[in-house]
């Protein structure tokens, strides 16, 4: 026991399998989460997204497979809390205990210095609440507690379940800047979400997983499927060919007369222009992501 | 053991700082003290229980000390039980598992309520013996050498079963349940099983090795190590028996190795809560 963190900021969550019973909570996922980026972990509800991430962090032990941060088992790592911040639930305060006072006993725990309990409480907007009871806090503020909380160890990593759950919209872009900050600034962050939406705007790269197991991993722009071009002209068939010369094979002639073509608009204009084709109209489509989001999650009609 | 699983004295202030920052340790300080009064103040109510061996000797105080040291044990244990189970109730346990790491947290407890537990048997000799010689007046004293050595046994008791309290609460997580668990134990279920373990050896006669286990449970072997000292001042060759009538036991061992028992029982316990404390999911 006791394992140096490699300080590479990484989280590898390999052939993951949680069983509660008879349930399979999460079935043989494998994802990466690297620095430098926001990684959304998106999955409707009961998909496992709660078991991983308590998984990664050493609250339930996996039946097979393993998940590592910074190449090691979360509970063996040494000085945890300087690796990885975790916001798991608007959690953690006894409620008789001021934010101040519980900042103060955790801080105390991860051998973080006293000064470090008003930074962080800076860092959250929570200085005039700070000697307030917590179980008086409402649900957002206790969500700013729990993020103050993991900052205290000025980790490398954070990760967060739901973090949007509570906060009002003002909150919500608040945290979405936090978060690409921290990420940008070249560390780690891993936040969970059923909201497609809410994820969408903050995640440079997204996991999706449905029914415990990996249904996408990849950059977010690539859940938003190829770009598509509707194109109204007047010699359907002779830009099809010079597309088509062009090395653009996927082209679909539509009910109206015109073209759907799996290309970028500008590729598509300069090769109608080419080929003596006039356009009438030319309208760039993307897949819809909410629509992607469901046909992957199987939770409706693609 | 590698050092990563004893707790920082960072750790150990945070636990220290989180059981003195509710009211708990407090609360439960006031009955410390106010049996601790009540039971020396009327010692003689005490002496009618020993039924009359030792009138007038100096061993009533520290009997009634004893007695009053006895029940301190269960509210140390009292405060460890709350203590451990205090993170499940108000869900913190995720967070401070995630700090600190589940054992270090363990022992962290248990340290701390060691010392709040002792503190307690502290509490109950400092009023007691005040309650004592208010209230036995009449009464000789008992040695200092005595009233020091009961303490430190005392506060040693209560240490222990206020880790054994610790230890219940991290594997019972649910703090109503350990704490009726607790209380049915040591004031029904241990009796209960002391009888039944005694009821094959006549009375009068040499107790069988059946009967001879009720010293080994841990609230009797916390008693006996109690009432081992006041037995002697008060019945010299009788001791034994005395020990027997007031812990409910039959052929008990002297005060260390009813305290060996006790801090094996704890051991015990303490191993417990690490191993099922240790892989229990937290969700």
């Amino acid at each position: 026991m006791g394992r140096e963190p490699d300080g590479s900021g990484r989280i590898e969550v390999s052939g993951l399998t949680k069983r509660f019973g008879t349930v399979e909570a999460v079935r043989g996922l494998s994802f990466a989460v690297e620095p430098g980026a926001v990684t959304g972990f998106l999955g409707p509800n009961g998909s496992g997204k709660t078991t991983t991430l308590r998984a990664i962090l050493g609250l339930v032990a996996p039946t097979a497979g393993s998940a590592l941060v910074e190449g090691a088992p979360y509970a063996e790592l040494t000085g945890p809390a300087r690796v990885v911040g975790a916001v798991l639930e608007a959690q953690g305060a006894h409620p008789a205990r001021t934010a101040r006072r519980h900042l103060q006993v955790c801080a105390s725990a991860v051998g973080a210095p006293e000064q470090r309990v008003d930074e962080v409480l800076a860092l959250v907007g929570l200085i005039d609440a700070a000697d307030r009871a917590a179980g008086g806090y409402s649900l957002g503020m206790a969500q700013r507690l729990a993020l103050a909380t993991a900052l205290l160890g000025d980790p490398r990593i954070l990760v967060l379940d739901e973090p949007g759950n509570g906060l009002d919209p003002q909150g919500i872009a608040w945290l979405r800047e936090f978060l690409r900050g921290f990420a940008h600034s070249g560390r780690s962050v891993l936040v969970s979400s059923h909201q497609l939406a809410e994820i969408a705007q903050t995640a440079d790269r997204l996991v999706v997983i449905s029914g415990g197991t990996c249904v996408y991993q990849g950059p977010a722009d690539g859940l938003h499927g190829r770009p598509a071009v509707r194109v109204r002209c007047s010699d359907p068939v002779r830009l099809a060919e010079a597309l088509a010369a062009r090395g653009v094979l996927e082209i679909d002639h539509v009910a109206d007369g015109g073209l759907a073509v799996a290309a970028d608009a500008v590729l598509v204009g300069d090769t109608a222009l080419a080929a003596g084709v006039a356009l009438y109209g030319l309208v760039e489509e993307r897949a819809d992501l909410e629509a992607m989001f469901l046909r992957l999650t199987g939770g409706g009609v693609a | 053991m590698t050092t990563d699983l004893l707790p920082t004295a960072g750790v150990l202030r945070a636990e220290a700082l989180k059981a003195l920052s509710v009211r708990t340790w407090w609360a439960l300080a006031i009955p410390v003290g106010l049996l601790a009064v009540m039971v020396n103040l009327f010692g003689g109510l005490f002496s009618s229980a020993v039924a009359g061996v030792g009138d007038g000797l100096p061993g009533i105080l520290l009997a009634s000390l004893a007695y009053a040291l006895s029940l301190t044990t269960v509210f140390a244990a009292l405060h460890g039980v709350v203590l451990a189970t205090a993170e499940f109730r108000h869900r913190t346990a995720t967070t401070t598992y995630l700090l600190a790491g589940r054992v270090p947290t363990l022992l962290a407890k248990a340290a701390v309520a060691a010392g709040v537990g002792a503190a307690y048997a502290l509490l109950a000799i400092v009023l007691g013996l005040l309650a004592g010689l208010l209230g036995q007046g009449a009464a000789p004293l008992p040695s200092v050498g005595g009233i020091v050595m009961l303490s430190v046994v005392g506060i040693v008791v209560a240490a222990l079963w206020a880790v054994l309290g610790v230890a219940l609460g991290t594997v019972l997580v649910n703090q109503a349940g350990a704490v009726v668990v607790l209380l049915v134990y040591v004031f029904a279920a241990e009796n209960l099983v002391s009888l039944i373990l005694r009821s094959g050896t006549e009375e009068g006669s040499a107790p069988s090795a059946i009967a001879r286990l009720t010293s080994f449970l841990p609230a009797n072997a916390g008693d006996i190590a109690l009432y081992d000292l006041p037995a002697r001042e008060l019945g010299g060759r009788f001791a034994s028996s005395i020990v027997e009538g007031l812990a409910g036991v039959a052929g008990p061992p002297p005060a260390w190795g009813a305290l060996l028992v006790l801090l094996v029982w704890t051991g015990a316990g303490l191993a417990v809560a690490w191993v099922v404390g240790g892989r229990r999911d937290v969700t």
